[in-house]
């Protein structure tokens, strides 16, 4: 009937595209009411979006289309400002499918599909995850944003105060490097020597292993009530177990080396005298924490390893010793390195048993961790800005380190081919 | 060097056994404080086995707890009287009883409604509190002052504490009618009414069960067209998920908070739950799995006719139920366990999470170590729980998320 109007191509990407920009237009239309977007940017996406469906209409006009375009045309007019509005756009985006579907090639219904599957996520990865990154930049380019009063641009001036005059940073970033090197390699030994003996074919080995791994899935902020009560100066366990009365291990703001090295008539100062005694205290209860996951995975890691190997290396008579040397340790390698990289990242991250330990950052803030001082400033102190810049070195710090830890351990992973 | 084979196995099991003595320490040391009273708790040689525990007292728990209310949670009944022995070596003076008034209390009607009668009876002192206020209370604490000048004196129930008090001992009770459940689990059932602990569980439920069926759900569709269809943008898709991987968690901190402010979410659910629905993690892993399926399987699904939503929840789902588990415990874990961010996103006690109530139950609960760690117990019981049902899927969910 109608066919002289028809366009002789077939609508290619057309509907994905609609069911795209009909998504992306609740995007801008939510960035307009927060008021990161001008107004305008609406009109512009909701012209676009009309535009593009009726020059795809157009290519293959029947009737079948106009309920589709009818919901559409209701969801944009309601203002696509609230759920329902939304959602009776995208029922018309369904319903142009639905019609257009049979002229549609497999490859061309594939696409439609696959998009339809995958927005949900993009786009809650999209409004939680890329722009809050992006918008924690831009804030840190600001000077003192909070919801009181107007912030004007200051430029790098959080970065240059955080950087070159902020002891307390630079205290979190000294604590979190004692953090690495005290947790990762402790645990990482400690793991691989419980896994190694729980692969020498022990009995009772599901009970050893459940009761390490119990740690692991219990709570935090309990699990650090507990220690708290532990370490209790007056009533604790631990000062009864090694005769200490009155200790009081979290209160203790000397450093460890400081303290080690006083009777010998050296005097350490500053970043040199070690994480402090309270400090220790809690990554003593951060290793417990955290060893039954790093026993599992090496547990895991050393099964991997083909048992012909160890039997070769007994008929060539090799010690026990030096099997665990030189089968066992460098075919475990990849998993001690991908559990380095992750104590690495969680070290950035120790916020909680600091937080129930020593809810204020310790005596003179000698446990403060870098989640901590990023609460602290934007929660306490509410400066957003200081904190998004403080969000934004420990993001390139990490990105550095993964990258640097890649280049320089990665070489010395040995992979089984 | 080769040590005998008995040998080093004894060794083994010697260190292995060492370890997971340090491991469960604190799980006990946890469970015992919550049981003990608070001079049981404050001692500076520890009590290994508190007296809440002795199934002897118990029996007297119930009895007391019969007379006053019921035998299992005992209380103190208008009209009840509740009778107290205790064993002396002779009759010595009369003890003084009373009923201690709660601090700051104007009138108690508790104290000034109940008789208190005391008289000798062969070998102990029979002291009966008769509740004549016309009001039912849940708890009767009591104050003996017993004279010093008895060389031995033996209460039917151990009293929570005894003082020195000049020429008197001290005992007190906090609840001398408990019932056996009240008896022992006394802090318990004290934070329990300390705290609305039954809405801080509800909200974590909610929460993390709706993280976890949305969650799924989202991640099994992405995973499923990022597996099995091929689409324009595929690229694009994957550079978004890859981007997301990088970003660490605290960046996200300070502008989601601002978003959800603007949105004014704050102190609602979708707070808790809509930030962290989408999952690359999830996403990954049944990507992973996706591929794995042999493709002949959809294929001949497309050729009778069915769509891809057909394909996804007929075939693809009921087919990746594992690694649907081993993601879902996941992310409960993660959202159960949570505290920074219902501490940022949430002011409000009836929507805190338990980990939240928690932390402000730690900050008043000041120096009550019993309750504090029936608290605590209280907070990690059901994934404790949990973990004891489904031990497998929670040790292979995590071996499985380190191999790669």
């Amino acid at each position: 009937m109608l066919r002289g109007f028809t366009l002789k191509n077939s609508l290619g990407h057309r509907p994905t595209l609609v069911l795209g920009l009909a998504v992306l237009l609740a995007l801008v239309r939510l960035a307009v009411a927060l008021e990161l977007l001008p107004p305008g940017a609406y009109g512009v996406g909701a012209i676009l979006l009309l535009g593009v469906t009726l020059e795809a209409m157009l290519r293959s006009f029947r009737p079948a289309l106009l309920p589709g375009l009818g919901l559409l045309l209701v969801g944009i007019g309601w203002g696509y400002s609230h759920t329902p509005a939304v959602l009776v756009a995208l029922l018309g985006v369904g319903a142009l499918y639905w019609a257009w579907a049979p002229r549609m090639s497999e490859r061309e219904q594939a696409s439609f599909w696959g998009w339809v599957l995958v927005w949900p996520a993009v786009g809650l990865l999209l409004v939680w995850q890329i722009f809050p990154s992006l918008y924690a930049l831009w804030l840190s380019f600001l000077d003192r944003f909070n919801f009181i009063g107007q912030s004007r641009f200051a430029g790098l001036l959080n970065y240059e105060i955080l950087l070159t005059r902020d002891p307390l940073f630079w205290k979190a970033m000294g604590n979190t490097f004692w953090f690495v090197i005290f947790t990762v390699p402790l645990g990482i030994l400690l793991a691989t020597l419980v896994a190694i003996l729980l692969n020498e074919r022990v009995r009772l080995l599901g009970f050893f292993r459940t009761l390490y791994f119990l740690p692991y899935i219990t709570a935090l902020t309990a699990a650090a009530a507990v220690w708290d009560w532990i370490y209790h100066p007056e009533f604790g366990f631990l000062n009864w177990v090694l005769g200490t009365p009155g200790l009081d291990w979290l209160s203790t703001p000397q450093g460890i080396f400081a303290l080690a090295l006083a009777p010998l008539g050296l005097e350490l100062k500053g970043f040199w005298a070690g994480p402090s005694v309270a400090f220790v205290a809690i990554m003593v209860m951060s290793l417990w924490h955290l060893l039954g996951y790093q026993v599992v995975v090496i547990l895991a890691g050393l099964q991997n390893i083909p048992k012909e190997y160890y039997e070769a290396a007994q008929l060539d008579g090799a010690s026990w010793w030096q099997q665990q040397r030189h089968i066992t340790w460098p075919l475990l390698s990849p998993t001690t390195f991908f559990l380095s990289t992750l104590g690495l990242i969680g070290a950035f991250q120790v916020f909680t048993q600091v937080l129930i330990m020593t809810p204020t950052g310790g005596v003179l803030q000698d446990t403060l961790t870098i989640t901590l001082y990023l609460y602290n400033k934007g929660f306490r102190d509410s400066d957003f800005s200081y904190a998004s810049a403080i969000a934004v070195v420990v993001f390139a710090v990490i990105l550095v380190l993964t990258l640097v830890q890649q280049r320089v351990l990665e070489r010395r992973v040995t992979y089984e081919t | 060097m080769t040590l005998p084979y008995a040998l080093s196995r004894l060794l083994i099991y010697l260190v292995l056994s060492l370890g997971a003595i340090a491991m469960a320490f604190p799980f006990y040391w946890m469970l015992a404080t919550s049981l003990k009273s608070p001079q049981e708790a404050q001692q500076a040689r520890p009590i290994w086995v508190p007296e809440r525990l002795k199934p002897a007292n118990w029996r007297v728990a119930a009895q007391l707890g019969a007379a006053g209310g019921s035998p299992l949670w005992g209380g103190y009944q208008d009209g009840r009287s509740v009778t107290l022995r205790i064993y002396t070596d002779r009759m010595g003076p009369e003890p003084q009883v009373f009923i201690p008034t709660a601090v700051g209390a104007f009138s108690d009607p508790r104290a000034e409604g109940t008789q208190i009668r005391t008289r000798y009876q062969g070998d102990h002192w029979e002291i009966t509190f008769t509740n004549a206020s016309g009001e039912s209370f849940r708890l009767l604490p009591a104050v003996v002052l017993l004279s010093k000048s008895y060389s031995s004196y033996r209460p039917e129930l151990p009293p929570d504490a005894v003082r020195s008090s000049g020429d008197d001992w001290r005992l007190e009770w906090v609840n001398l009618a408990p019932g056996a459940l009240g008896y022992v689990f006394h802090n318990y059932r004290e934070a329990w009414l300390a705290a609305p602990f039954g809405r801080y569980f509800f909200n974590s439920f909610i929460t993390a069960g709706t993280q976890v069926l949305v969650g799924l759900l989202l991640a099994a569709m992405a995973a499923f067209a990022l597996a099995r269809i091929e689409f324009p943008g595929k690229n694009l898709v994957w550079l978004v998920i890859l981007a997301t991987l990088m970003i660490p968690g605290e960046v996200l901190l300070i502008p989601s908070y601002i978003l959800l402010s603007r949105l004014e979410w704050i102190n609602t659910y979708y707070a808790l739950v809509v930030p962290w629905l989408a999952s690359v993690f999830g996403i990954f892993l049944l990507r992973q799995f996706y591929l794995s399926l042999p493709r002949d399987l959809f294929d001949a699904a497309r050729i009778d006719g069915a769509g891809y939503w057909t394909q996804l929840v007929r075939i693809a789902l009921p087919l990746s139920i594992p690694g649907l588990v081993t993601y879902g415990i996941f992310t409960f874990l993660g959202a159960y366990n949570a505290l920074l961010w219902p501490l940022i996103v949430t002011d409000r006690p009836e929507m805190y999470t338990i980990q939240r109530g928690l932390q402000v139950f730690i900050g008043e609960a000041g120096s009550d170590y019993g309750a504090l760690m029936a608290a605590s117990t209280l907070a990690i019981l059901p994934i404790v729980l949990g973990y004891f049902l489904a031990q497998r899927q929670f040790i292979q969910g995590v071996a499985r998320s380190g191999i790669k």
